[in-house]
């Protein structure tokens, strides 16, 4: 009996045939509540919309409103890898294959060719400032060439597979973009050094650096953002193992050497360095 | 049903009316029984293990979902350290923060709940009883407890009872079992059996009720709990009181909320994993979910609300022994409430006095307040002489400071009520007795109902004997033939007997006990100084008295009781009142106090009225009756229901404690909330059974403290009305409070629907949530709890338990629909605004997730083309969630000012809940010391903001309360209108 009734009671409360009710409501009183919430839905809609619009009035198109948080650059390298980590075998072509073409297309828009076709030859070690005169903004900007032949044997123009093959790999390291970062004082450019961490010091045999001594020169910078700079190239440093241990994970770690760029926080293992894992079997 | 007759068969009757040997006298072998039958107390009612109860707090409510979360981020932490090298301690982290999360609201609630039953706890620490037995012949004191079957034991006037007696010798006995019948008046014991129900017979003393006067031993046939009180106290404790309304309203929406966080929780995992997330981001997706949308500080909040009106209630002499019961009061319907004690003063006192053919009113308030009569009149002087001399009451030494009214006296209870009386009016009884020296006495019988005396007079030169004679007052006329009036004596005609009768019954009709006084000087020649009175035999005429006067005694209603009752009427609230006492003093009092208000009659009176047989009249034209015990046990269950439903003004007389059920469990049939008060033990089976038992804490007994839910401190009625209104004001509150904390669920629960519905950066993380809850919340929801009431709460009807609930689909309405979209607007707001301005324009943030959140994608390119390190960008979106949790403290600032009122505007209500102010100051601090703290960014994962970032919301805090003062208003406006009808929570 009890069961029967609060069987009907959920049915009615479903569909009550008498009083035309729907989930307790009938049709007018259902569509009046949506009504309501349509309405006041689209005016808070309309009030977030008006919210936003005024913020984004607020902001800078060139250069994002703070830039705290950017103090130190990160550092990243190419090919990432997995999870920052390069295994290969010398002789299966498919185990370094990808790093190879990863690099043909990352280094792609250095080529020599587009390189003099769209960016100016500046003059090296000195800040290639383009100030606004006050109000007048000086768009759109220039940029600085930086042609890949400068990357030598890491260029992957003679040796196409970038050392993967003969256990040489060549690794490519770049400083993060940051809107108006001045990554040294007095001339003096910041350049890249790579070392083993503790344990594997031994392991890592002998480093070559592309352009000498893994300097980014400083008349890439600054930098004015890719609206005011369209085809701003990001300078880059090539690094090569010339007799690295075999078979034998090593951990190595680049940072930058500046004289203004303050060391990173403890915690961000990548703000002005970057570690990477590297293994060649055979 | 409880057959509470069959307890009384069950006793083993057979004990009171077998014939006595000497042997009984001497048993040696108590140790023996004594381990038997065990000590001679009553077995407390079991009681829940204290960590049963603990883990009731651990795992009830909430916390079973809160605790499905931590064991998943543990799982979740297990596999991403079985599967990863360095896993992130993010989960771990969580699982502790939510275990101890439990944990520790399960322990406060647990203390709190520990703290309200050590003050229960305090009611029991009572002396050690007493008890005076006689074993092998020897007189020895020992504690009650170690009394044992066969123990003959004395007691004497003011003891209580130790055990079950059966009384085997007597002087002038007197016990008062009010606590176990509810009668007030004191019985005579003596050894004869006088009759086979021994409830009812003369040689049978029950445990725990008191001995008034005379002296008695008696052999100890039944201890413990196989003692009358024992059974009735057994009954109670087998009676299962049912959940309390505030408890299943709050049960109910666990329910719902629970339902709404597994359905969203599954729902999302099972999207999450379509979508293509891995299984562990699902799981924590699940976790945030959970997290986000249980409300972990609301049953906290609940507890505090519910123990800060506890505590006031306390300050108003209403003690709650059972927190929940703090708001059943409020939505109480029917009040049942015993009367003596309750609504009387517990004290005879003389009501109304007779004499010069005139009824004159005596001073029957608490404070003397009341009118008085003229004392002029020798007629006065001679009946106050004649009731202080015969008359054996005296107040106990040392209480000359006190009052008189508030003096202890010794003797029966009509007999201090005349001696206060004759104290308060004529001054020091003391010295007219001394004046009037006592020669000679003859108690009260039952046989001859007078009591007289002879005295010497005050005159020294008079020699004349005085006698002193009260008592039943036709007994008394007949003994009289003058009658004293304006001071002169006069013979006693049938004009003035006819005037006597009248006045006799018209007092008897007030409820009052009336008492006839007459006196005679004794000739000088027939009984001269120095004459040997015999009061055995007498030797002395009683006869041809001369009538003094009446007097009638009543135990008065309190002072504040009509008003109490009253306001109980105002509020909707049936009061009926349930006694064991005669019908015409109960329908007396319930004249008095207003429970039959002016102006209605009951059957009986209309009958009377229009002098037509009781059959003639139509029941439905009486709104107010008075039910006999005798004729409630002949009604059907429907009738009941007819007289319950029909009748708005209640008196049951001369019932028994098993009708006592019947009415509790009548009225609840018809959907009442019943509270029932009481203070025997034949109260507690419905104080038991009744939604709330209200004990009185004065004179309660025991059993009936431990049956009963709240009790009076002050004995008076009046209080539980103080408790009604505290009950609803707390119900409101309540409401208040949940829709303030339910709201902020929308801000924290949408972050995680579009985070993984349109893969941005998480807006807001769980320890932020945590953080809102059980931080940020928690003191603005308690200080709802301090709002003042509205409007005036006692004019309106009690709520309807099955329509009127805590949480209704208004609430969510307003809270999940209306007020928390606001939030989360606000909220995603000022989360747009920091990573805009930090250069993340919102264009590219959807689907910008997979990258966001891969720790070896260090160069993610911004708006501007700045690369960002997986860290760094971390750190926005912590601060992001910082601002997103100060953004819900900035709109709660206008959710809880919204929340003080229902109905009115804030302007009317005003700002005057001082608590409240400081929860918004608190809050604000609470989030700034979040944001600020060095070392928060490891501890919380919260960063400092930038000052412009704190009023990104404050746009939609004015939103909310501009909005919601013109919804108020137009529920104002148009009462009954649609916004009413869809968002008057």
């Amino acid at each position: 009996m009890a069961k029967d009734a609060e069987k009907s009671t959920w049915k009615d409360f479903i569909w009550n045939p008498r009083t035309r009710e729907f989930c307790g409501r009938t049709a007018s009183s259902w569509g009046l509540i949506l009504l309501f919430y349509l309405v006041f839905y689209i005016f808070l809609a309309g009030m977030f919309c008006l919210t936003m619009y005024v913020m984004l009035q607020t902001l800078d198109d060139h250069k994002p409103t703070w830039q705290d948080r950017l103090g130190t650059p990160g550092m990243m390298i190419r090919p990432r890898g997995e999870s920052m980590e390069i295994i290969y075998n010398p002789q299966m072509t498919e185990s370094w294959d990808m790093y190879a073409k990863t690099l043909d297309n990352f280094l792609s828009p250095y080529n020599n060719s587009l390189q003099a076709e769209k960016n100016d030859e500046c003059k090296p070690d000195q800040y290639f400032v383009q100030a606004d005169s006050g109000d007048v903004k000086n768009n759109p900007k220039r940029s600085c060439q930086f042609n890949r032949t400068l990357l030598e044997v890491c260029s992957g123009l003679e040796d196409r597979t970038y050392g993967y093959v003969d256990g040489k790999p060549c690794i490519i390291i770049k400083l993060n973009r940051v809107i108006g970062m001045l990554p040294g004082t007095d001339g003096q450019a910041p350049f890249v050094t790579c070392g083993a961490k503790k344990e594997d010091s031994e392991k890592i045999g002998e480093l070559a650096y592309y352009p000498k001594n893994g300097t980014f020169n400083l008349m890439y910078y600054p930098y004015y953002g890719k609206k005011a700079q369209v085809n701003y190239s990001q300078p880059l440093v090539a690094i090569k193992f010339l007799n690295i241990t075999l078979n034998e994970d090593v951990n190595i770690e680049c940072r930058i050497i500046s004289n203004s760029i303050p060391p990173g926080s403890e915690r961000d293992k990548f703000a002005g360095k970057v570690s990477f894992k590297l293994r060649i079997n055979t | 049903m409880v057959d509470f007759n069959s307890i009384v068969v069950m006793y083993t009757w057979h004990t009171h009316c077998f014939s006595l040997s000497p042997s009984h006298t001497r048993i040696p072998t108590h140790t023996r029984y004594l381990i038997r039958d065990g000590p001679n107390c009553l077995t407390p009612p079991p009681t829940t293990p204290e960590w049963v109860k603990f883990c009731r707090q651990l795992f009830g409510g909430f916390s079973i979902l809160l605790w499905t979360g931590a064991i998943l981020c543990f799982l979740a932490y297990a596999i991403q350290a079985a599967t990863e090298d360095e896993p992130a301690g993010d989960n771990l982290y969580l699982g502790i923060v939510l275990s101890v999360v439990v944990i520790v609201t399960g322990c406060f609630s647990y203390f709190q709940e520990a703290k309200s039953s050590k003050i229960m706890e305090s009611f029991k620490n009572m002396v050690p009883q007493q008890a005076l037995v006689i074993r092998e012949g020897e007189k020895m004191t020992i504690n009650a407890e170690e009394v044992v079957a066969g123990d003959l034991v004395e007691v004497k006037g003011g003891d209580r009872i130790p055990a079950d007696l059966r009384v085997v010798s007597a002087h002038g006995c007197k016990v008062d079992n009010s606590s176990l019948t509810g009668e007030s008046e004191p019985q005579s014991r003596s050894p004869d059996c006088t009759h086979d129900n021994p409830l009812e017979t003369r040689n049978v003393a029950f445990f725990s009720t008191n001995c008034v006067e005379g002296t008695a031993r008696g052999i100890v046939v039944c201890t413990g709990d196989r003692t009358v009180m024992g059974r009735i106290a057994t009954l109670t404790s087998g009676l299962e009181s049912g959940k309390t309304p505030i408890a299943k309203e709050i049960e109910h929406f666990i329910h719902l909320i629970t339902g709404v966080a597994v359905f969203l929780g599954i729902t999302f995992f099972i999207l999450a994993v379509f979508l293509g997330y891995s299984w562990l981001e699902a799981v924590i997706f699940l976790i945030g979910i959970i997290v986000a949308n249980v409300p972990e500080g609301l049953l906290a909040t609940v507890t505090v609300c519910l123990t800060l009106t506890a505590k006031r209630m306390a300050k108003k002499n209403c003690l709650v022994k059972n927190l929940e019961a703090v708001e059943t009061l409020g939505s109480t319907s029917t009040i049942c409430s015993d009367k003596t004690g309750t609504l009387t003063q517990n004290r005879m006192t003389v009501a109304h006095m007779w004499f010069d053919n005139q009824i004159h009113e005596a001073d029957t308030t608490e404070d003397q307040s009341g009118a008085s009569f003229d004392k002029t009149s020798i007629t006065w002087g001679a009946l106050a002489r004649v009731a202080a001399l015969c008359n054996r009451a005296v107040f106990k030494a040392g209480q000359d400071q006190l009052p008189i009214l508030k003096r202890d006296t010794a003797g029966d209870a009509s007999e201090s009520a005349l001696l206060k009386c004759i104290e308060l009016s004529c001054g020091s009884v003391k010295q007219i007795r001394e004046k009037n020296k006592k020669v000679a006495e003859i108690p009260f019988n039952s046989t001859n109902k007078y009591q007289l005396s002879v005295h010497e007079t005050e005159d020294p030169n008079d020699n004349r004997y005085l006698l002193v004679m009260k008592g039943a007052p036709e007994r008394i006329l007949d003994r009289c033939s003058t009658i004293i009036i304006q001071g002169k004596e006069q013979p006693m005609d049938e004009e003035m007997k006819e005037s006597f009768q009248n006045a006799y019954m018209e007092l008897g009709g007030l409820g009052e006990r009336v008492l006839g006084f007459c006196h005679l000087l004794m000739p000088e020649d027939q009984y001269p100084k120095g004459f040997a009175f015999d009061c055995d035999d007498v030797n002395f005429t009683t006869e041809n008295l001369c009538f003094v006067g009446l007097m009638s005694m009543i135990d008065p209603p309190r002072a504040a009781v009509p008003d109490a009752v009253g306001k109980c009427r105002s509020a909707g609230i049936k009061v009926i009142m349930v006694t064991g006492d005669h019908p015409i003093t109960a329908k007396a009092i319930a004249k008095g106090v207003g429970i039959i208000s002016e102006g209605n009659e009951t059957v009986e009176d209309i009958a009377s009225r229009l002098n037509i047989p009781v059959s003639q009249v139509n029941p439905r034209d009486a709104k107010a009756c008075v039910i006999h015990g005798t004729d409630l046990k002949d009604l059907s269950q429907d009738q009941m229901d007819d007289i319950l439903r029909n009748h708005t003004e209640i008196v049951f007389a001369r019932t028994s404690p098993q009708q006592k059920l019947i009415i509790v469990e009548g009225c609840q049939r018809l959907g009442a909330i019943v509270a029932v008060t009481g203070d025997g033990v034949n109260d507690s089976p419905a104080l038991k059974k009744a939604d709330i038992g209200v004990a009185m804490g004065i004179s309660g007994s025991d059993v009936s403290k431990q049956a009963a839910d709240m009790i009076l401190l002050d004995d008076n009625f009046a209080s539980i009305v103080t408790g009604v209104e505290e009950g609803r004001l707390i119900f409101d509150n309540l409401k208040k409070s949940i829709a303030y904390t339910l709201t902020s669920n929308i801000p924290e629960i949408t972050p995680f629907l579009l985070f993984i519905i349109v893969n941005i950066p998480l807006p807001l993380g769980t320890i932020t949530i945590l953080c809102i809850d059980l931080g940020t919340d928690m003191v603005p929801a308690i200080s709802l709890a301090y709002e003042a009431a509205e409007s005036d709460i006692m004019k309106r009807q009690p709520r309807n338990p099955t329509r009127d609930k805590l949480v209704n689909e208004r609430l969510i309405s307003i809270a999940y629909g209306q007020i928390g979209m606001i939030q989360a607007l606000g909220g995603f707001f000022s989360y747009f605004v920091i990573l805009a301005e930090n250069g993340f324009l919102p264009s590219i943030l959807v689907g910008i997730r997979l990258n966001w959140d891969d720790r070896s994608c260090n160069d993610l390119e911004d708006s501007y083309g700045q690369q960002w390190t997986y860290e760094q960008r971390k750190i926005v979106e912590f601060t992001c969630h910082t601002a997103f949790f100060v953004s819900i403290v900035v709109v709660q600032w206008a959710d809880v000012i919204i929340c003080k009122t229902r109905r009115n505007s804030v302007f009317q209500q005003g700002m005057k809940n001082k608590i409240l102010i400081f929860g918004l100051f608190e809050e604000t601090a609470l989030a700034a010391f979040l944001s600020y703290t060095p070392g928060m960014d490891v501890a919380l994962r919260m960063f400092p903001l930038k000052p412009s970032w704190w009023f990104c919301a404050v746009p939609y805090s004015v939103l909310i309360f501009v909005y919601d003062e013109i919804r108020k208003l137009l529920i104002r406006r148009n009462p009954g209108g649609w916004v009413e009808r869809e968002t008057y929570y």
